[in-house]
């Protein structure tokens, strides 16, 4: 019997992607700039011209292109003197790690939670309602609302976002899952006697996995973004840690004269969500059409 | 579609109550103390304690969830910790401009981004395409308080063509039109994107359906054949759309209204949490829970409106 | 002074030179004053937020009013007044032809009640000590009032001129209950309240046929508003632009960074008093482990550069502050000026290394198992943002790890009442040094205002006698030795002395300021469009 072989074998369509995606430039480009952003975020101790919490006296210096700008400090320095440079390095590093976690924390409980009840139908309806009744909470109240209880902090903006992740997962897995257990090697596996553990780890998971992470990179961006908004409100890391939502609030105070305090951080957060957006559609085209629901 | 209506409205009480719980138990579990609040900060401890035996928070939490539930029923929502006005009279006064905010947003941003996407849908592959499709990730991309700063910048204090700060009066006059008239813009500009891309591809799809086919063997005028069954169609997700996204918009309205210190129930929700208004902050959420099943209710009752595959179910 | 960038900042401004102001308000005369918070509440015994003096001073009157000199009592509803030899008697000759919003006239009877709603322990003020030691206050006839003290109060004038002793009207306050100055408030000052929404905005339009008014303002009849509009913009960067663009036409809100550019810019002028006392200061709570070392707190004084402070995050506009109030107030102890702590971290580190605090491997200092690592409660906002920030930095680089806890305003007053920190952030107006010194070291002031835990008897009977001093010369001896305590035990890290900054359009009359309790604008007579 030949199925065993074709479970085992990945899809053949998996080895086509990565020929596809490299084809569209702005797509290259994209994870070209996104791999430049983590590099940056994770060599940040290595690589910040200067002690991103260390205050100077040379406040509101403007960037290097600018007049009065010099190469000590390339991004410039903010109203307290510190290099922003540095702190946008330790600020990304920051802002990513809140997104990948509550990405990834709330990708995988949503997942398992839309895998399970494709799996089992009649646990479908329970899990769709809590779906809902969470989806009721916009992201940002959440979080705000947990700041309430637990103060402000990366770690409730973590919590507030996994959670707010959780129903889009589940519903989106769900219906991959769905498709997916139309394969026909799904009851394949059922009738040479798996157990019913076993065929969700290792049919449904597996061949899900992909397309949910696919559509988890797409909420990445979104997810960035509400984080970023909750740091602007004031909820997010505390002083004197760089966060760089934190940092465009920072700036608006000096918006009529320093206004790259405020800016510099704001453009790179746009450049990381316009990177994570445009990779996540296409690397979501080259799926297509059948995942495009 | 009444049947929907019906429908949707009994499968939200689990859901509005899942809220209830939810909101009363996250302000429980807040480290502040609702007494010393309302006491006041020079109150002696005695004082606060006997403000908190007559709040009723000595009791245990079920038997003040349980009262909390009955005054919600009657109507009484308490009263607001800080300024000491009914939470529903807070909440009355704030829900008005946040409405008109949101109205303000979607009656320009739809229909443009309906605009664009079938354009671009039509154009496919064209340099207007790309711009629209450019033009509307870069929109989804952008950080709501950028936009909101750029706009202030911009057309506020450069170009001094729209005030900035606060609310000037009701939608229908003109100060409250100016002063509504950046804060919307911010709000839609984000808006925009999804709506133009769903619109697309959405027109996209349609074009290649049999109908169309058919309705272009009537003979037809192309642009006629479009607009009429390829949009209706796509009308839908378009809808689906807004109730969807329902949930972002509210967040960019918390920005927008708190940087243009506009009094809605966005600015009222923050200020509330942050100031441990308890009262005040299960009002908003309980209000905008509501808000959402409302917005998902009436999607629903589009949706059945718009298909008839779907009314017939 | 270093100066903030030049070329976006002054290009954009001389693009607005150009412009015309928007909202055409000036045909109406209505303005809008922007500020950073609102009050919770404007019932005068009961709030003491600095939002609430704004809105009392133009709502309200009180008996006696003070000068923008801030040492010369001035009349108010009462036009003359008496004191007995023995300073416990004040009589009060009370006006004419007051009368409140609502039309009814003003009597005695509505001073007595006033006052006894201020101090009677229902009403829970928390600054009833500020009415003095009151035995009884009775109406002589409809034009006079006795008040009488059990003991002799030196500042009992100056504390009558504060919004607290607004007189307020008894069928109002009853009729209201609850909501009093909440949904409405009947007064007898030049603007009457309209509308208030919480946080947004509170109107008041103008007190037609007031002619009252104190003395020393030029206008002794109605003001010339017909309507003002509190706004309330928490971004101080929006409040410099709503000036610049016209949307609001005055405000003592402009944060320090836009004053420069004020001054330069030909449509908006700038007013600036030095008479105004506001302090900014951290505190310690003595009794806490990490601040219970006087050696420590002293060496956390010398660590901290006011100078830089006030030169590079308050861009000079702020004077640096070694003393726990102003060098210039009333009853300043100048004794103590030499040996004020100023910023020598060299000595600060020397210090702390004799009295055995020795840094750890983290580099923060420990002893005997406690580490320097106290917590502090601040204001929510960008203001002590900055500052704590920069004081955190500074005590890092002697080895103190300061741990700072931001909240908003108003949950922060309740946070501040608890024995939860070690350090606190505040600041306050004052008119003198006695004013300050009873409001924050008495120890029946304890846990606030007194938040330092400072509980010294001495303190208080001198305290004491300089409140019932009958001559200046007693009382400045008494308050000169409670400033001398606190100096020497280092209760406080002065931060700054913040003058008055009037801010407002070329199209409005030159606007004096004032600074009784902060409230730059008093009691608004003064303001008026340039005809």
């Amino acid at each position: 019997m030949t199925i065993p072989a074709d479970i085992e074998n990945t899809p053949p369509r998996r080895q086509a992607w990565w020929r596809a995606l490299m084809r569209d430039p702005s797509a290259a480009v994209s994870m070209i700039v996104l791999a430049l952003f983590v590099l940056g975020a994770v060599l940040a101790p290595l690589i910040a011209p200067h002690d991103p919490f260390e205050g100077t006296r040379s406040v509101m210096q403007p960037p290097v292109w600018a007049e009065r700008g010099d190469w000590t400090y390339i991004l410039g320095t903010d109203g307290q003197g510190r290099d922003i440079l540095s702190r946008l390095l330790y600020g990304t590093r920051l802002t990513l790690l809140i997104g990948l976690l509550s990405v990834g924390i709330g990708g995988f409980i949503g997942s398992f939670l839309g895998l399970l009840s494709a799996f089992y139908p009649r646990l479908s309806p329970f899990v769709m309602r809590f779906a809902d009744v969470m989806l009721s909470f916009p992201a940002i109240l959440l979080g705000l609302a947990l700041v309430a209880i637990f103060g402000p902090g990366a770690l409730p903006v973590i919590i507030a976002l996994s959670i707010a992740t959780v129903p889009d997962s589940a519903r989106i897995a769900r219906s991959i899952a769905l498709s997916v257990m139309q394969q026909e090697y799904i009851e394949a596996g059922r009738a040479i006697g798996l157990s019913d553990t076993a065929v969700f780890t290792r049919y449904l998971v597996r061949n899900s996995i992909s397309a949910i992470m696919i559509f988890m990179s797409l909420r990445f961006g979104q997810i960035i973004l509400i984080g970023a908004a909750l740091s602007f409100l004031g909820l997010g890391a505390r002083p004197p840690a760089a966060e760089l939502g934190m940092m465009a609030s920072q700036g608006r105070d000096f918006i009529l004269f320093a206004p790259h305090i405020a800016f510099i951080p704001s453009l790179t957060i746009f450049i990381i969500v316009l990177a994570a957006n445009i990779t996540g559609d296409a690397l979501r085209d080259v799926l297509d059409p059948r995942m495009r629901s | 579609m009444i049947d929907t209506a019906v429908r949707r409205l009994l499968q939200s009480i689990p859901v509005l109550i899942g809220v209830l719980i939810l909101g009363f138990l996250l302000i429980q579990l807040s480290p502040g103390d609702p007494a010393r609040v309302f006491a006041g900060a020079m109150a002696p401890p005695e004082v606060v304690e006997q403000i908190r035996e007559q709040m009723g928070l000595d009791r245990p939490m079920l038997v003040q969830f349980w009262a909390y539930l009955e005054r919600v029923l009657q109507g009484d929502l308490g009263r607001s910790f800080i300024s000491n006005k009914t939470v529903a009279s807070e909440l009355g006064a704030a829900i008005v401009p946040t409405l008109e905010l949101m109205f303000a947003c979607l009656v320009w941003s739809i229909p443009l981004g309906i605009a664009m996407g079938t354009l671009g849908a039509v154009w496919r592959g064209s340099f207007l395409d790309r711009a629209i499709m450019a033009f509307s990730v870069a929109g989804v991309s952008l950080p709501i308080f950028f936009i909101c700063l750029l706009l202030i910048q911009l057309l506020g204090v450069k170009w001094q063509l729209f005030p900035f700060i606060g609310r000037g009066g009701p939608l229908w006059t003109l100060e409250g039109l100016r002063h509504i008239a950046l804060p919307a813009l911010s709000l839609g500009l984000i808006f925009i994107g999804p709506v133009a891309r769903m619109t697309r591809s959405s027109v996209l799809e349609v074009l290649k359906l049999d109908h169309v086919r058919t309705a272009r063997s009537k003979g037809l005028k192309e642009r006629r054949v479009i607009i009429k069954h390829a949009l209706r169609n796509a009308l839908l997700p378009v809808i689906t759309l807004v109730g969807l996204q329902a949930g972002y918009l509210l967040g960019g309205a918390v920005v927008t209204e708190t940087i243009f210190s506009y009094p809605g129930i966005g600015r009222l929700s923050v200020g509330a949490i942050l100031s441990a208004d308890y009262p005040l902050a299960q009002g908003c959420i309980l209000v905008l829970a509501l808000a959402f099943i409302i917005i998902n209710m009436i999607v629903d009752m589009l949706y059945a409106l718009l298909d008839p595959r779907v009314q017939g179910k | 002074m270093k100066h903030p960038s030049k070329s976006p900042g002054r290009l954009l401004l001389a693009g607005l030179v150009a412009t015309l102001p928007l909202g055409g308000m000036a045909a109406a005369q209505e303005i809008t004053i922007v500020r950073e918070v609102d009050s919770n509440n404007y019932d005068p015994q009961k709030s003491v937020a600095r939002a609430a003096a704004e809105g009392l001073f133009m709502m309200g009157d009180t008996l006696v009013s003070l000068e923008p000199d801030m040492q010369t009592v001035s009349d108010g509803l009462a036009h003359k007044w008496d004191v007995s030899e023995d300073g416990r008697t004040y009589t009060f000759h009370l006006k004419d032809g007051v009368t409140f919003c609502d039309g009814k006239e003003m009597t005695a009877e509505d001073v007595v009640y006033s006052i006894k709603r201020w101090v009677d322990p229902e009403t829970k003020s928390p600054v009833a000590w500020r009415a003095g030691d009151v035995k009884d206050v009775v109406a002589l006839d409809d034009k006079t009032v006795e008040y009488q003290l059990e003991e002799p109060f030196s500042e009992l004038l100056y504390q009558l001129t504060q919004s607290f002793g607004t007189i307020v009207d008894k069928d109002n306050v009853e009729a209201l209950g609850e909501d009093f100055g909440i949904s409405g408030f009947n007064g007898t000052g030049p603007y009457c309240w309209e509308s208030w929404t919480p946080r947004d905005k509170l109107v008041m339009t103008r007190h037609e046929g007031y002619d009252w008014g104190p003395s020393f303002y030029d206008n002794d009849g109605a003001p010339h508003m017909a309507k003002i509009t509190w706004q309330v913009v928490p971004e101080e960067n929006t409040r410099t632009v709503a000036l610049l663009t016209g949307q609001s036409q005055v405000t003592q809100y402009i944060p320090a960074i836009a004053i420069d550019q004020m001054n330069q810019a030909p449509s908006v002028e700038v007013q600036r008093s030095d008479e105004a006392f506001w302090t900014y200061f951290m505190g310690f709570k003595i009794n806490k482990e990490s601040v219970s070392d006087p050696v420590a707190r002293a060496a956390m004084n010398l660590a901290v550069n006011q100078e830089a402070l006030a030169e590079d995050l308050m861009f000079g506009k702020v004077e640096p502050a070694y003393s726990y109030v102003s060098q210039g107030a009333l009853d300043w102890n100048e004794d103590l000026d030499d040996d004020l702590l100023r910023y020598d971290p060299e000595r600060a580190k020397k210090m702390l290394d004799e009295a055995g605090w020795k840094v750890g491997e983290d580099g923060v200092r420990e002893k005997d198992g406690i580490k320097l690592q106290p917590t502090a409660y601040v204001f929510a906002g960008s203001t002590w943002q900055k500052v704590s920030e920069f004081v955190q930095a500074e005590l890092l680089k002697v080895g103190i790890d300061l741990e700072i806890q931001a909240f908003d305003a108003t949950v922060a007053w309740g946070k501040l009442a608890t024995q939860e920190f070690d350090v606190f952030g505040m600041s306050f107006p004052y008119v003198s040094s006695g004013d300050a010194l009873n409001l924050y070291f008495r120890s029946e002031n304890m846990p606030t205002p007194n938040r330092m835990n400072w509980d010294d008897e001495e303190t208080d009977m001198l305290l004491d006698k300089g409140k019932t001093a009958l001559d200046d010369e007693t009382r400045a001896d008494a308050y000169g030795e409670v400033l001398k305590k606190v100096h020497e035990a280092a209760v406080w890290l002065p931060l700054y002395h913040e003058p008055m900054f009037i801010t407002h359009t070329a199209e409005m009359e030159p606007v004096v300021p004032h600074n009784n309790y902060g409230a730059g604008l008093y009691k608004g007579l003064d303001l008026k469009f340039k005809e």
